[in-house]
C-alpha cells in the first residue's frame, strides 16, 4: 500500500483575497438584487436604494484589497492586458465596467431621482439591464478565477463559479437587510422584513444545497478529496460558516418569516441585523477556508506518490543560530 | 532554433540536493524558495519499502498555465522554448502560482536573512541579494529559466552540470540525434501529470 503523499497547501492567497472575492460577492449581489427592484417597479423602494448604495462601495474597497495584496501594485495598471486567455485580466474588465455602471445608476436614481418620469424610467431601465449583466459577471467571476486554477484540483470544479454566484446572492441579500434596519429600519414596515427573511431563508437553503454538491464532487478524486477533508475539519468552516453563518442565520430568519406573530418591530430589526451580519461573516470565511484548504497536486511517477516540500516563507529556526552569549 | 528540454533518469538519481544547491547558487535565489527541488517518494510495506528520489523543476511547458493566466503579459515563452516572467510587467498577483500545477514558481515579499532577526546580512547574502534584485527581485513571480544566460553561453543549466551521478540531460529536443532526444525514445520517457495537458518539456525516465 502506498503512503499517504499530501500536496501541499497554497499559502500565496489569503485573507486579503478572501476579502476582495466576498466584497466583490457583495457588492454585485446587492446591486442585482436591488437592480431588479428597480427594473420591476421598485416594489421595495428602501431595498432598491440601499442595494444601489452598497454596489459600487464595497468592489470599490474589494479591488483596494486585491491592490493591497499584489507584490507590485504600479505595475496594476497593466492587469487588464491579456483579457483573451487570463481570468484575471478579465475580471478587471468586467469589475471596472460594472463600479462604472453602478456609480451611473446610483447617481441617476438617487442624487438625480430621475425615476420620477417615464423618460427617466427607460433610461434607469436600460442603465439596470446592462448592470445586471455585468453584476452577474462579477459575482461569476470571483468563482471562476478559483475555477481555471490548474494548479489546485480543488478549485477547479465548475461548481464553485455556481457556490460562488448563490454565495453572493445571498451575502448582497444579507447586507440589503442590514443597510435597511440600520438607516431604513422605522420607515421601513415589519412585514417588508418578514418578506426579506423568507427569500433570506430559500436563498440560504440554496447555498446550503450547493455547498453540500461542491463538496459531494469533490470527493471523486483523490487530490480535491484530501482539501475536501482539510475543510471539513476546519473549525472555521464548520462553526464559524456552517453553523453560525449558515445555520443560525436560516433558522432566525425562518423565526421571523413564520413565527414571532406577536413580536415587536425591535425586535425583529435585532434579529433580522443579527442574522444578517452572522451570514455576511459566514461569507468571508467561506472563501477564506476554500482558499487555504486548496493544495498542489500530489506527483505520481512510476508507482511512487511524491510529497512536495515545504516553502517556509521564514527560516528554519536554528540554521545559522549562533550560540547565547 | 533549439526547443530545450530535460530528461532526468530517476535510476540514476539519489536525491543528494546538489541540483538544489547549484541553483541556488547560481541563481542567487532566496530562503525558502527552491527553483531546483528534490521530493522523496516511498513504496511498498516494511520491510519491503523503497525510496525514490524526484528532482522537480519548472517544467518549461509546451503550453504553460502560467503564461495563459498572467493578466499583465509578464510571463513570456521564448523561441527557445524557455518561459521567463519579465520582472518589469509582472504586478505580483501570484495568479500563475495558483495555475502551475508543478509548484514551480515563487514570490517573496522581502529578501529576508538565512540568519535568526537582529543580524545584519552577510557580505555574501548583500552580494546575492543584489544579484538577486537584478534578476528577478521581490512581489513579482519568479521561476527556473534553465539558466538561459549560462546557455547562451553555450553552458548547460548549473544542476545539469554539478549533478555528480549524472542523472540529467539537457538538449534540443527537435533534434532527433540529440542525447536527450535518443533518451526519451529509447527509455519512454514520461511527463509529470500528463492529465493537465500542459505538455512539459522535462521528462523522466523511470526507474524500471
Amino acid at each position: 500500500m502506498n503512503p499517504k503523499a499530501n500536496g501541499q497547501l497554497q499559502k500565496e492567497w489569503g485573507w486579503l483575497i478572501a476579502a476582495y472575492l466576498f466584497l466583490g460577492g457583495v457588492g454585485a449581489g446587492a446591486y442585482t438584487i436591488a437592480a431588479i427592484n428597480s427594473f420591476m417597479g421598485e416594489s421595495l423602494e428602501p431595498s432598491t436604494v440601499v442595494g444601489l448604495w452598497i454596489g459600487f462601495p464595497a468592489l470599490l474597497i474589494g479591488s483596494l484589497f486585491l491592490i493591497a495584496d499584489l507584490g507590485t501594485p504600479k505595475n496594476a495598471v497593466l492587469a487588464g492586458m491579456k483579457p483573451g486567455s487570463s481570468w484575471i485580466a478579465r475580471g478587471t474588465w468586467i469589475i471596472s465596467t460594472f463600479m462604472v455602471l453602478s456609480l451611473i445608476h446610483l447617481i441617476l436614481h438617487v442624487f438625480m431621482g430621475i425615476g420620477e418620469t417615464a423618460g427617466g424610467r427607460t433610461i434607469l431601465s436600460v442603465v439596470a439591464v446592462a448592470g445586471i449583466a455585468f453584476a452577474v459577471g462579477t459575482m461569476a467571476y470571483t468563482g471562476i478565477l478559483l475555477g481555471a486554477s490548474k494548479g489546485i484540483p480543488f478549485w477547479r470544479s465548475g461548481v464553485v463559479p455556481v457556490v460562488f454566484v448563490i454565495s453572493a446572492v445571498v451575502t448582497g441579500h444579507f447586507t440589503i437587510a442590514l443597510g435597511m434596519v440600520l438607516w431604513g429600519g422605522g420607515a421601513v414596515a415589519a412585514e417588508s422584513f418578514r418578506l426579506m427573511a423568507a427569500e433570506a431563508a430559500a436563498l440560504v437553503v440554496i447555498e446550503v444545497l450547493a455547498i453540500f454538491f461542491f463538496l459531494h464532487e469533490a470527493y471523486k478524486l483523490p487530490d480535491p478529496r484530501e482539501s475536501a477533508e482539510r475543510i471539513l475539519k476546519n473549525r472555521m468552516f464548520v462553526i464559524g460558516y456552517f453553523a453560525l453563518g449558515l445555520g443560525l442565520p436560516l433558522v432566525l430568519m425562518l423565526l421571523v418569516s413564520l413565527g414571532m406573530a406577536d413580536a415587536g418591530k425591535s425586535t425583529i430589526l435585532g434579529v433580522v441585523a443579527v442574522g444578517s451580519i452572522l451570514g455576511l461573516v459566514g461569507g468571508l470565511i467561506l472563501r477564506q477556508a476554500v482558499l487555504i484548504s486548496g493544495a498542489l497536486p500530489t506527483l505520481n511517477m512510476a508507482g511512487f506518490e511524491f510529497r512536495r516540500i515545504a516553502r517556509p516563507k521564514e527560516p528554519k529556526a536554528g540554521i545559522g543560530l549562533l550560540p547565547p552569549s | 532554433m533549439p526547443r530545450y528540454g530535460m530528461a532526468i533518469d530517476l535510476k540514476r538519481c539519489y536525491g543528494c540536493y546538489a541540483c538544489s544547491m547549484a541553483c541556488k547558487t547560481a541563481n542567487h535565489t532566496p530562503p525558502g524558495v527552491f527553483w531546483a527541488r528534490i521530493l522523496k517518494g516511498e513504496v511498498g510495506t516494511f520491510p519491503n519499502t523503497t525510496r525514490q528520489a524526484l528532482p522537480v523543476l519548472c517544467m518549461q511547458c509546451e503550453e504553460p498555465s502560467c503564461l495563459e493566466v498572467c493578466p499583465t503579459g509578464a510571463t513570456i515563452k521564448l523561441d527557445n522554448g524557455i518561459v521567463i516572467v519579465e520582472k518589469d510587467k509582472c504586478m505580483g498577483c501570484k495568479y500563475c502560482m495558483m495555475a502551475c500545477p508543478y509548484g514551480a514558481r515563487y514570490s517573496v515579499e522581502s529578501w529576508e536573512s538565512y540568519f535568526p532577526e537582529g543580524l545584519p546580512l552577510s557580505p555574501y547574502e548583500e552580494f546575492t541579494k543584489k544579484a538577486w534584485e537584478e534578476k528577478s527581485g521581490v512581489g513579482v513571480a519568479t521561476k527556473c529559466d534553465f539558466c538561459r544566460e549560462k546557455i547562451a553561453d553555450g553552458k548547460e543549466p548549473a544542476c545539469v552540470e554539478t549533478c555528480p551521478a549524472k542523472a540529467r540531460t539537457f538538449g534540443d529536443l527537435d533534434d532527433p540525434t540529440s542525447e536527450i532526444s535518443v533518451l526519451i525514445k529509447h527509455h519512454r520517457g514520461e511527463v509529470l501529470l500528463p492529465e493537465v495537458g500542459n505538455k512539459p518539456k522535462v521528462y523522466y525516465l523511470a526507474p524500471r
